[in-house]
This record gives structure tokens, sequence and C-alpha cells, in this order.
């Protein structure tokens, strides 16, 4: 109920600025972030993030992308960073009225704003991240990921990795794009250790996203069962898992970024997003006039990847450093993959 | 397979941040004030124990800062519908707003992150035979409500301020002290909840962590009827229910279908109290 009344709230209150932003009585948008002194007949890149980059290893990666675009064209490059929804309205206007050659946006947060702007400004050309409009504009791109990849190879791993025999996933919710978190995993494990015994729980509840406690017992529910290797993919209830997966013994595997540090000897692997190859490899084909596209970044494309298949695994402090011969089945696996010689099942898949 | 030694553990840690916020709900409906905030007081309960513990290394000291900050924000409902007689579901609804809006600013502003704070460093409760300290303190308080609220003279005066304030006043009792009493330890009661669930249940601030658990125990107070005994089982009702819903995903039921366990089982409760309660009243409801 509460969160209704707050998604409500922040509907009136995007909804205020919008109608403010129309009748040009938007103040300044606050422009964070560097602006490089690249080379002057260049192009400009825009990056507008949902967030403050900070120690957010996703953006981190964005910016990374959009600096190397930037290098490779002789171009300058410059960030907005948002804090909140207002000033992520804001920031999309000031990055459209800077006409730069490309704006890029990372998050589904910017779907419906991308849309309007992508009418009114039909020159300006768009690249969202992790997100798409709902309907195609021909200056729209979009780069969104095949989680379920990366997702089956952490699956391998756990497969492998499992004394037990028994490997679940703790989900947010019970819908086919959440699955692509869970089936997969369950794939993986399967194709490497047949008799591997499945399960996944969802959080679910009234904010599933946010209750952290609720993913712990979910996840207890599954330890008490003698499951030893567990998919924490619950937002920020993956905390709660990793406090069970250690208080019990067992392991878990984290999403989008290297959540390793957070409990460390706990989480064996993580699958990670790519941001910045989606970003770099994006803009590229906005220049080269493939615009108004949606382009899937997975193995092949290396927009998804674990942490442990990429470099500086061993300094990760995730558990997957210690167990190589385990690496090199997957890595095999990701090369058949990449080869189109397997496929793995996508739940989202209508 | 499905009763497994977990259940019962795992409804009664579900049990004890809703159970001590239930009971300062009782108690405010008891003195006559309809009390929702206890989600917004839980929350601020949860930031203030992580932050407190991060910076003082001490569990303890998080639990005792969540008490006392929980209290100074119910302050907020105590001015606003005692003093200036303003309506309690209003106030309470925005410090629930308010309290999501503060602890995810100060988040931000104390820790530099969005969304969770989490470090492996940061103190939780111990556990004592399974369950937290404030498990046990959950259940002795219980005890001590039920029996201040209808064998001491406070529990009475309490009870009359809320039934009758203006007979209360006449004998003697101030109904404003009364009712701010029942707020402020509403409040500690909240703060306690919240220091139970950022650092018993778990050990990290989320925002809106609480995530509809002050709300499941403004249910606990009308379902219990506002008597602490009432509330507990209500609550302890909710808990089990809620575990075997887990359990029910474990067997192959939809996700959608064992959320609803717990508010199925809530309407059943209340239509077989209801029912009781009709039958018992309807002879007397005759003779007049």
């Amino acid at each position: 109920m509460s969160r209704r009344l707050r998604r409500s709230l922040q509907l009136a209150a995007t909804t205020a600025l919008v109608v403010t932003a129309a009748t040009g009585c938007n103040a300044a948008a606050k422009k964070d972030g560097s602006d490089s002194a690249g080379g002057g007949s260049g192009k400009t890149f825009t990056l507008v993030t949902p967030d403050a980059v900070g120690q957010n290893e996703f953006l981190k990666l964005a910016v990374s992308g959009i600096e190397d675009a930037a290098k490779r064209h002789d171009g300058s490059q410059k960030v907005y960073e948002s804090t909140d929804a207002a000033s992520q309205q804001q920031n999309v206007q000031a990055a459209v009225d800077a006409e730069p050659d490309v704006v890029v946006l990372v998050g589904f947060e910017f779907a419906d704003l991308v849309a309007q702007q992508a009418e009114k400004h039909p020159k300006q050309q768009f690249l969202i991240v992790d997100a798409c409009t709902t309907k195609t504009y021909k200056n729209v791109s979009c780069a969104v990921f095949r989680e379920h990849e990366g997702v089956f190879l952490a699956g391998a791993e756990a497969g492998l990795l499992s004394e037990s025999g028994k490997v679940g996933a703790v989900d947010v919710l019970d819908t086919p794009q959440f699955r692509r978190y869970s089936d997969p995993f369950a794939a993986g494990a399967k194709k490497v250790a047949g008799k591997t015994e499945t399960s996944t729980r969802f959080v679910g509840g009234q904010s599933p996203f946010d209750d952290s406690a609720r993913a712990k017992e979910q996840a207890n529910t599954l330890l008490a069962k003698g499951y030893d290797q567990i998919m924490a993919a619950a937002a920020a209830g993956n905390y709660g898992v990793f406090e069970a997966a250690k208080a019990k013994g067992a392991f878990a595997y984290g999403v989008d970024v290297n959540q390793c540090l957070s409990a460390p000897g706990t989480v064996v692997d993580n699958v990670i997003k790519r941001t910045d190859v989606a970003v770099e490899k994006g803009i590229e084909a906005v220049l080269a006039g493939k615009t108004g596209t949606t382009v899937s970044y997975g193995l092949k494309e290396g927009g998804i990847s674990l942490t442990g298949l990429e470099d500086g695994v061993d300094s990760s402090k995730c558990v997957i450093a210690e167990h190589k011969d385990v690496l090199k089945q997957v890595e095999a696996l990701r090369d058949q993959i990449v080869a189109g010689k397997l496929t793995v099942d996508d739940p989202a898949a209508s | 397979m499905f009763l497994d030694s977990d259940l019962l553990l795992s409804a009664l840690r579900a049990l004890t941040p809703i159970l001590l916020a239930a009971l300062g709900g009782a108690i405010c409906e008891r003195a006559g004030v309809f009390n929702i905030g206890l989600e917004g007081m839980m929350l601020m309960g949860c930031f203030t124990a992580v932050t407190t513990s991060w910076f003082t290394g001490s569990a303890w000291l998080g639990v005792l800062a969540a008490a006392l900050a929980a209290a100074a924000y119910s302050l907020i409902l105590a001015v606003g519908a005692v003093t200036l007689r303003g309506d309690a579901v209003v106030l309470g609804v925005a410090m629930n707003l308010l309290a999501v809006g503060l602890t995810g600013f100060l988040l931000r502003t104390v820790f530099g992150v969005q969304g969770t704070f989490d470090d492996p460093s940061l103190a939780g409760l111990p556990l004592v035979g399974g369950f937290t300290p404030l498990t046990y303190l959950s259940w002795a308080a219980v005890g001590v409500a039920a029996v201040l609220l209808s064998r001491h003279v406070w529990g009475l005066r309490l009870r009359g301020v809320g039934e009758a304030p203006d007979a209360a006043a006449t004998l003697g009792v101030s109904p404003v002290g009364y009712k701010y009493g029942a707020i402020l330890v509403s409040g500690v009661l909240c703060g306690l909840a919240g220091a139970q669930l950022a650092l018993g249940n778990v050990t990290l601030f989320t925002e809106n962590m609480t995530a509809g658990r002050g709300w499941i125990a403004v249910v606990a107070v009308m379902l219990g009827r506002a008597a602490p005994v009432g509330v507990l089982l209500a609550a302890l009702l909710f808990g089990l229910a809620e575990a075997a819903g887990f359990r029910l995903q474990g067997l192959g039921l939809p996700q959608q279908a064992t959320d609803a366990a717990p508010y199925v089982v809530t309407l059943g409760a209340l239509f077989l109290t209801t029912a009781r309660r009709r039958r018992r009243t309807r002879p007397s409801g005759a003779a007049t």
C-alpha cells in the first residue's frame, strides 16, 4: 500500500515537472561529471545515468564505454549523473538541448522519457542500454542483454561445485523476464551433472525488490533441504540470500556486478552485464546508420559474462578463483554457446 | 517433507518484528489513538539501528538508538493527534511516507550509497539459542503488557482514557498524558522492531526494508482486538502462514498463490471470530 502511494506521488511529481518543462520554466539542469577536451572536429556523446555513478560498477562500466567511444572517434563525451526522477528528467532535457551525435541512457527509468523526447526531436539519435521503448522510433536504438546465457554458465559452475547435488535459485517474481535468472541456472547445472535436483523460490510479497529479510527466509527454506548452491537474483534481497548461505556454509551467485565483495568466501561468481561493451558497440551501430533497431548482447558479443571469466578474477574475492578446473569446463561451455553449438532456452521468449 | 524443523524457526523469526510493532499499536489503540504509523516508525528504527551500530561498532547501542529515534519520531503523531487534535490516520500515512523518503535521503548523505547499505563488518545482534535477545524480550513484553493493561492501575487508567476520556478527566486522570505515554511506548517498541529486522533478521539496511510489516502489525492489532495475547496469536498466525507459504512454493504451487497465504488465513480467522462473536451476542440482542 505504501509503495503504491509512493509510486503515485512520484508519478505526480514527474507529471508536474513535465508540465513545467513544457511551459519553458525549467531551471537549468545540473551538469555533473566530466567534460573531456577531445578533438574539436570529432563526435560528441552524452551519457545520462539514472543514479550517481559512485561505486556502482554497472554505471562505471557505462562511463568507460562512452569514454572509449569518444577516444575512438577523436571526439568528446559528457556524463550527466542523475540522483532522482526529477533530475533524470532534467538531465535528459539538458542532453537533448546540447544536440550531441548520440544521447546514451542506461536503465529502464529512461524508456518513457526517451519516447517523449524522440518524438519531439526526430533528428536526435538516442541509445538506450538495458531497456527499450515500447514503441519503435527511427531515432531510438536499444541494447538489451541475454542474461540467461550467463546464468546458464553460473548454473554449470553450481552443478560442478555442489556436494549435495541440489542447486536452487531465489528469484524476485514469477514472471518470464525474471525466470531468466532461475530456469537457465537449473538447466546449466543439469547440463554438467544430470542428476542435480533443482528448485526455485520467488520472494514475492508486498515489495519483492526491497525485502531482504523475506529473501533470506526463502533462501533458508532451500538450505534446510540441503541445497548448497544458490543463485541470488532477488535485487536488494541478494544480501539476505548471502547472509543465509554464509550462516549455513553454503554458496551463492550474484548478478550484474561483482557481489563477491559483500560476502567473501560465500559468493562463488556473478553474472555481469558489460555495459561498456553495449555502449561502445551501440554507438558504432548508430554512427554506421543502423538506427531504430534493438540489438541483444550475450556471451558472443561480450555483453554478458561471469566475473570468473574476466580479467582480475584472482583479485575479485570470488570463490571461483580457487576452482580453475571448474572454470576450464565453463569456458568450454561458453565457447560452445558462442559458436552456436549450444543454445540456452530463453524463458522470456514469446 | 513439508514440516521441516526450520518451519517453526522461520515463523518465529518472521514474528518478532511484527509482534513488537503490533504491541505498540495495541497500546495506542487501548488509549484511543489509532496508530497506523507503525511502518514508518519501524523503518526509522531500522535506519538508526544500522547507522549507530556501524559508527559505534556496537549492535546494542544501535538497539538503544533505534528505540530513542523511533520514540522521537512518534512525537509527530503525539503532538499532531493529541495536542493539535489532527486526524491520526492522515498523520500515520504521512509518517510512513516521510520515513521512506527521509531514510532514503539519509542513506545517500550518510553512506553515499543508494538502495542498500551492507558491509561484512557491520555488527549484528548475537544469537542466544537460535534467536536474538530481542525475540525473548518481545515474548516478555507480551506478558508485561497483558498484566499492566488488565491488572495495574496504569492499564485501568489507560483504558479509561481510551474509552471515555471525559470521564477519565473528571476523575483527575490526564488523557493527554496517557495518550502521549502510549504513543511514546509504541515508538520505543517499533524502534526495537526495526532494530530486530535490520540487525537481527538480516544485518543491513535497504530502502523500504520494512516491506509492509508495519501494516501487517496494524491488522494484527485489529484481529487480536488490541489485547496483547490476542495480538501475539494473530501475529503468530501471520508468521506461520507466511513460512508455510514459502514451503508451498517448494511443492510446486505458483508464487502468486502462496503469496496470498497470510491474507487467506487472516480472512478465515476474521470470519471465524466475528461469526462466533455474533452467535454469542445474538440472544441478548433478541431480548432488547
